[in-house]
């Protein structure tokens, strides 16, 4: 193909003739805009960011479709392409939450906000998930305009949430079809689509299905080529942008598919593939799966020795020491079982054990069981008495055979029925822990990286091996790097592939891992079918539970409860809280009561899904039962006739005033309320307030409707007005400090519900001590309700936000989550025919 | 051996030797079987294993049945010693059950977690000389028995009363006595603030020295007694004390225990990684932060702990926090021979590697500039004279100060009565530490019918003190109730 010459900005550009005019601008160093561009994808012209004036063509042309041509005149930057842009940006954040960018607390709020909290929140004040990842957001602050003109027509999408590994919050979405497009290039048949016509235009799966059934193959490519917050993967999503991205290879099966391993602070956060083609695809387990692996919180983590019944955690030099001396008494009579899950490096060192102990080995396929016929054709030599001791890198022998062996080895990374009956137990580390290299099934030779930090004192296999080389005397284990042993291996033969192809189809993924049922370390997976242990459920040893009257998702993220609980509903008053547990096995988690009927016995709350705990409340449902309703709980607030009265809720704190509300009106005061969201489309309860209070005022961080801002301004405005005697303010503790330093220099007493961590919620624990004044008080048994002025806020931020690494950890490794929010539909088309 | 309550006739005689000649002083104390300690503390299995049958009954044998037996005074709920433990000596496992049921509700528990050293135990004539009959190992070898192999018949219950009654707080104190008040033939409903009923047993006590679902299957036993227990009832909030006699209970237990923590009072004390023992060990153990993320309470990871105090719930503290990762440090003010703990928990922390800083006194908390903790600054001390609790005061050695660098510090110098029900309940008159005052013989409050005991009549003290209240109260409750003695079952 020839190369043809064109101008861009009065510099003279040569390309390959068939790029087109972006492409061209790009390889002369120009800068164009693009958001639904990606160079992965066929142009498609949509965002219509990277417009251009083109002499002698009419209007302003697409730059990404509009093919160079010989000659062409091409102007890239000009007042009125950056009047176009900026339009088309405003446009694009009409539809958009743009709050990140206009709210007037922005600054305040990035100060005080703590980083690393779980409050990652999707549909939240100001910050989207992918805040640190959002293109759109990028664009904005870099060089685009930040006054916006035009009124938001924000849609308002429950989120999604009915998938093992993905959250969706379509409310973001900006429709530049880079998911679908995507999903379309690397399957051929899309499982995903825009749907709908004109405004409810949208992104889904046909027929509404859920995406397990929709031929999702859950190879996170839609997450990873999005450029707004609105796909993202559920756990990894909380931790920020990764610190190192680094290309490997997956080795849980033999197809040995390249990745590009992400990690931050040294743990492994995700795989994601190395490319946006077909080639590049990953499977379910190797995109999502891969980090729970590793991370698991049921790594083993020190080497183990058997002294009679016990396992005794043991030093490596000790456990070293044992394992040889068990070794050398069953020289000639060992057998080697190797999952080929392992370097080449590792299977090669495992060779040459073989060789010096004069034993057999046996190299079983990815997906083995302990039930394997080979495994099964041992048992008889190993009851003879030919073979007496055993060494394996999984959970591959069985019990029987466990037993009638006089000493066995286990080096692996999880426990099980293999490592518990074990003589020595060694902590391998493995996947993305290791480097080396790997023969995938094709007999390609691939390199793996070391990305992540083994846990405990876990060590790689070929390390180990070395080190029980070592100590048996064999000179021909003298390595001190991996480096060193992968020269030495050659005419490895290439592993079997495996039945069917998991990255179009996750029904086909391999069960298990180094013989352990993959289900049971990444729960998740039982949504696609596969085997996992039965866990005996956690009794549910207390009562049959409350039920659920009435539950909606009242704004996205927000949740409304009426539940059964004639003991709170009967007692309660305003300001009063309960404490709520979705199961037997959640957390305690406070929740200030919303309204109440003693009579019929019912209570309700609004919960706002931001951890674990809260989302296993939102995905419970009316009929339901939630395990435990406890209180009420807290002082009630002293509902006197002070005159007029303000109160301004925001997020949860709008359920939270109305109580409030309503009694100080009952008991004479002028009630005026306010409540505040970070858009139009998150305030709730609008009429429901219009009936406690003599006024009602609405603010909005992005100004979509009523007054821009927050609590704060609202304060401002009416002070000026009227003379406040009380004000009280619920929302987060952001919110809360802000409005607490507006109230102070008017002089109006400012009360303020503190949220920190509770436990138990009666005064026993103490976990929820806040410093008011000089004094420490306990919020659950003193509070929750306080004198704003005297809060010191530094510490309640802080103390609130220190569990947030486990909190994310509590959500990627729950077990039973995933199933929850999976709830198995038909596989109809929903015509409502079979 | 099966469960039988005829023994066999050569089981008899070759136990009649030993109980009753004079050769059995010669049988040393069986040691009871325990977790290696480099193992134990990496996990969270109890640490003793318990007997066999056989040690059992060699131990047994090991009691000579006085005609006054000292232990039965010693101990608060006035188990017939003697007589369980004969049972067991001719291998009569459940009636030794039964013989231990006459008395106490939770043998399974008490066998645990009483300190038997200086009660039944210090009391056995065979200590005088030598050591004492393993009492408490035995009672728990009975109760566990009874649980494993099941043959327990169902208590004997007398005819209804028509009287109910009201118990606030599940914890030991309300278990007992719902136990004997349900036994008794009265109606007997137990409300309980949290989503588990057992009190301190549950949250407080870890799992390495009482399995949780041994706990479980005593309040199950009290469920079958025809006790109604309500969980997430919190009394105080919901209904008052007051409220409760109005709605036709006839009378009132209060047992609400000692939830309140007692902290330091020194600078940085509500920094990130301070903690109640009473939050670290609940989040441990009522919520299971140990099967984290299986449960989803976060769990404290610390990786140095230090725990402020010598008594057992410090030890429970330090052993914990050990079995979580960390090294563990206690820091006591007194020396070793003034620690309240229990010599054996004591002895079995010491094992599992805490180690104790001694006659050392914290003055502040050192954090860094995100207010999280990064050390403790102590005092050496040295002991002065004898003070009110006929302790020797501890004096601190001026200029002493060090640090001693930590991620986690575990207060657990006790606890002060919950204010919840007291709160509520102002007719009822409370001491200047808000425990509620009571008649000693009857353990009445100052409002008729409303009993209480444990830990909010006493103060922070021990589960079996808890339970000997719960006694005393029972039978009190009872003459209130009917006006006659209890019957006999």
């Amino acid at each position: 193909m020839g190369s043809i010459s064109l101008t861009i900005d009065g510099r003279t550009v040569e390309v390959e003739e068939g790029k087109t005019v972006l492409q061209a601008a790009r390889e002369a160093g120009i800068t164009i805009p693009t958001i639904c561009d990606h160079k992965d994808l066929n142009p498609y012209g949509s965002c219509r960011m990277c417009v251009v004036e083109i002499d002698g063509v009419r209007g302003y042309p697409t730059s990404c479709t509009t093919p160079a041509v010989q000659g062409m005149q091409v102007t890239t930057t000009s007042e009125r392409l950056t009047t176009l842009r900026n339009r088309t940006l405003e446009l694009m954040f009409s539809g958009h939450p743009n709050s990140c960018l206009v709210c007037p607390h922005r600054e305040a709020c990035e100060k005080y906000r703590p980083k690393a909290t779980k409050a990652a929140r999707s549909t939240r004040c100001g910050f989207c998930a992918n805040r640190e990842e959002c293109d759109l957001r990028t664009m904005a602050l870099k060089g685009g305009s930040r006054d916006l003109y035009l009124p938001t027509l924000y849609a308002s999408y429950n989120l999604e949430r009915d998938d093992p590994f993905m959250d969706r919050d379509y409310n973001l979405c900006v429709l530049c079809g880079r998911c679908s497009r995507i999903c379309e290039k690397i399957h051929g048949k899309p499982a995903i689509s825009i749907i709908n016509r004109g405004k409810w235009a949208r992104i889904g799966t046909a027929f509404h299905k859920s995406h397990v059934h929709s031929g999702c193959t859950f190879c996170g490519a839609c997450i990873d080529i999005c450029p707004t917050g609105t796909l993202t993967d559920r756990f990894a999503r909380w931790q920020g942008k990764p610190e190192a991205e680094v290309p490997s290879t997956c080795i849980i099966c033999s197809e040995g598919c390249s990745v590009i391993a992400q990690s931050k602070g040294g743990q492994s956060m995700a795989n994601i593939m190395t490319g946006f083609n077909p080639e590049a695809s990953l499977c379910a387990l190797g995109r999502f799966g891969y980090a729970q692996i590793v991370n698991s919180s049921q790594r083993l983590l020190h080497p183990l020795v058997r002294e009679g019944e016990d396992h005794i955690p043991s030093d490596w030099e000790g456990a070293i020491q044992a394992a040889i001396e068990g070794l050398q008494v069953c020289v000639g009579a060992t057998a080697l079982v190797i999952s080929a899950t392992t370097t080449r490096e590792d299977r090669f060192l495992y060779t040459q054990l073989a060789e010096h102990l004069q034993a057999t080995l046996l190299i079983l396929p990815a997906e083995a069981a302990n039930d394997d016929p080979q495994i099964r054709e041992m048992v008889g030599a190993v009851q003879q008495g030919k073979i007496r001791g055993l060494l394996t890198n999984g959970d591959f022998l069985s019990a029987d055979l466990l037993r009638a062996a006089n000493f066995s080895l286990v080096i692996d990374c999880l426990p099980s029925t293999t490592t518990s009956l074990a003589s020595i137990v060694l902590p391998a580390a493995v996947l993305s822990e290791t480097g080396g290299t790997f023969r995938t099934a094709v007999g390609t030779v691939k390199q793996m990286a070391a990305s992540s930090r083994a846990p405990g004192d876990a060590r790689p296999e070929w390390q180990i091996l070395c080190d029980l080389g070592q100590a048996l005397g064999s000179a021909a284990f003298d390595f001190s790097r991996i480096e060193a042993v992968t020269p030495l291996v050659s005419d490895d033969p290439a592993p079997a592939a495996i039945d069917g192809d998991p990255r179009q189809n996750v029904r086909e993924l391999i069960p298990r891992f180094r013989g352990h049922l993959l289900a049971d370390i990444v729960p998740a997976l039982a949504a696609f079918g596969l085997p996992a242990t039965e866990v005996a459920a956690v009794e549910a040893v207390t009562g049959a539970g409350f039920a659920i009257l009435e539950k909606r998702e009242i704004v996205p993220n927000m949740h409304f409860f009426k539940i059964r609980a004639p003991q709170v509903a009967k007692f309660a008053q305003p300001g009063q809280f309960v404490i709520l547990m979705a199961r037997e096995t959640s957390e305690r988690s406070p929740f200030t009561l919303v309204d109440w009927n003693g009579p019929e016995g019912w209570i309700t709350v609004v919960i706002e899904e931001v951890g674990r705990s809260s989302r296993e409340l939102a995905s419970l449902k009316a009929g339901e039962r939630i395990a435990h309703v406890s209180g009420p709980l807290g002082l009630p607030f002293p509902i006197e006739k002070k005159g007029t009265v303000l109160l301004g809720g925001g997020c949860y704190g709008i359920g939270a005033i109305f109580p409030l509300a309503r009694a100080l009106r009952q008991a004479g005061n002028r009630v005026i309320c306010t409540i505040e969201a970070s858009s139009a489309y998150l305030l709730f309860f609008e009429e429901e307030f219009r009936a406690v209070s003599d006024q009602l005022i609405l603010a909005t961080k992005d100004g979509s409707r009523g007054v821009w801002g927050g609590v704060q301004e609202v304060l401002a405005q009416v002070a000026q007005e009227e003379t406040l005697d009380q004000f009280i303010a619920i929302g987060c503790t952001f919110m809360m400090r802000m409005v607490c330093e507006a109230s102070r220099p008017l002089g109006i007493p400012t009360f303020v519900a503190l949220n920190p961590i509770m436990v138990d919620g009666t005064g026993m624990c103490g976990a929820c001590r806040v410093s008011v004044g000089d004094q420490t008080r306990f919020a659950c048994i003193d509070g929750p309700i306080f004198d704003g002025h005297s809060v010191d806020w530094d510490e309640l931020a802080l103390r609130r936000s220190a569990y947030a690494r486990e909190e994310v950890q509590a959500l990627s490794q729950t077990v039973d989550l995933s199933a929850l929010i999976y709830k198995p539909e038909s596989d109809s088309c929903g015509c409502g025919r079979k | 051996m099966k469960t039988t309550s005829e023994p066999m006739p050569e089981q008899a005689e070759s136990n009649k030797n030993p109980v009753q000649g004079k050769g059995k002083v010669k049988i040393p104390r069986q040691p009871m079987p325990e977790q290696d300690p480099r193992r134990r503390r990496t996990n969270f299995e109890e640490v003793p294993r318990g007997y066999s049958e056989e040690v059992a009954m060699l131990e047994a044998s090991r009691c000579i049945q006085c005609k006054k037996p000292g232990c039965v005074e010693g101990c608060p709920v006035n188990i017939n010693i003697p007589a369980f433990i004969k049972q067991i000596a001719a291998g009569r496992m459940i009636d030794a059950l039964l013989k231990l049921k006459e008395q106490t509700a939770l043998p399974a528990v008490c066998g645990r977690v009483c300190p038997q050293e200086s009660q039944c135990e210090a009391r056995c004539i065979l200590g005088k000389k030598g050591e004492p009959v393993a009492i408490g190992r035995l009672e728990r070898f009975a109760a566990d028995y009874a649980r494993k192999h099941g043959g327990v018949p169902d208590p004997v219950k007398a005819a209804a009363t028509g009287k109910r009654v009201a118990i606030v707080g599940a914890g030991p104190a309300g278990i007992t006595v719902a136990g004997e008040l349900a036994r008794w033939g009265h109606e007997v409903v137990i409300y309980e603030a949290l989503h588990l009923a057992g009190g301190v047993l549950m949250y407080g006590i870890p799992q390495f020295r009482l399995p949780k679902e041994i706990v479980q299957f005593e309040v199950n036993n009290l469920k079958r007694l025809g006790v109604t227990i309500h969980t997430d009832y919190v009394i105080g909030k919901s209904e008052t004390v007051g409220q409760l006699m109005a709605e036709g209970f006839d009378a009132v237990f209060i047992a609400t225990g000692a939830g309140l923590p007692v902290f330091l009072g020194i600078p940085g004390e509500n920094a990130i990684g301070v903690f109640s023992a009473n939050e670290f060990l609940t989040r441990a153990n009522l919520m299971r932060a140990i099967d984290f993320p299986r449960f989803a309470t976060s769990p404290i990871r610390p990786r140095r702990a230090i725990t402020v105090g010598g008594g057992n719930v410090a030890m429970d503290s330090a052993r914990t926090a050990l079995r979580l990762g960390a090294e563990s440090t206690i820091v006591y003010r007194r020396s070793k021979a003034e620690m309240p703990a229990r010599a054996e928990e004591v002895h079995h922390a010491e094992e599992e590697g805490v180690e104790f800083h001694l006659l050392t006194n914290p003055v502040r908390i050192v954090t860094d500039e995100r207010k999280r903790v990064v050390g403790m600054e102590c005092l050496r001390m040295e002991l002065g004279e004898p003070d009110a609790s006929g302790r020797r005061r501890p004096v601190p050695v001026k200029g002493s100060e060090f640090i001693i660098p930590a991620d986690t510090v575990i207060v657990a110098i006790g606890n002060q009565a919950n204010p919840l029900v007291p709160q509520t309940a102002p007719e009822i008159n409370t001491s200047k530490w808000g425990t509620i005052i009571t008649d000693p013989q009857t353990m009445m409050t100052s409002l008729p019918g409303v009993f209480a005991g444990g830990d909010i009549v006493s103060g922070a003290a021990t589960v079996i003190s808890a339970m000997g209240q719960g006694k005393v109260a029972a039978l009190a409750m009872h003459r209130y109730l009917m006006g006659g003695e209890p019957p006999q079952l």
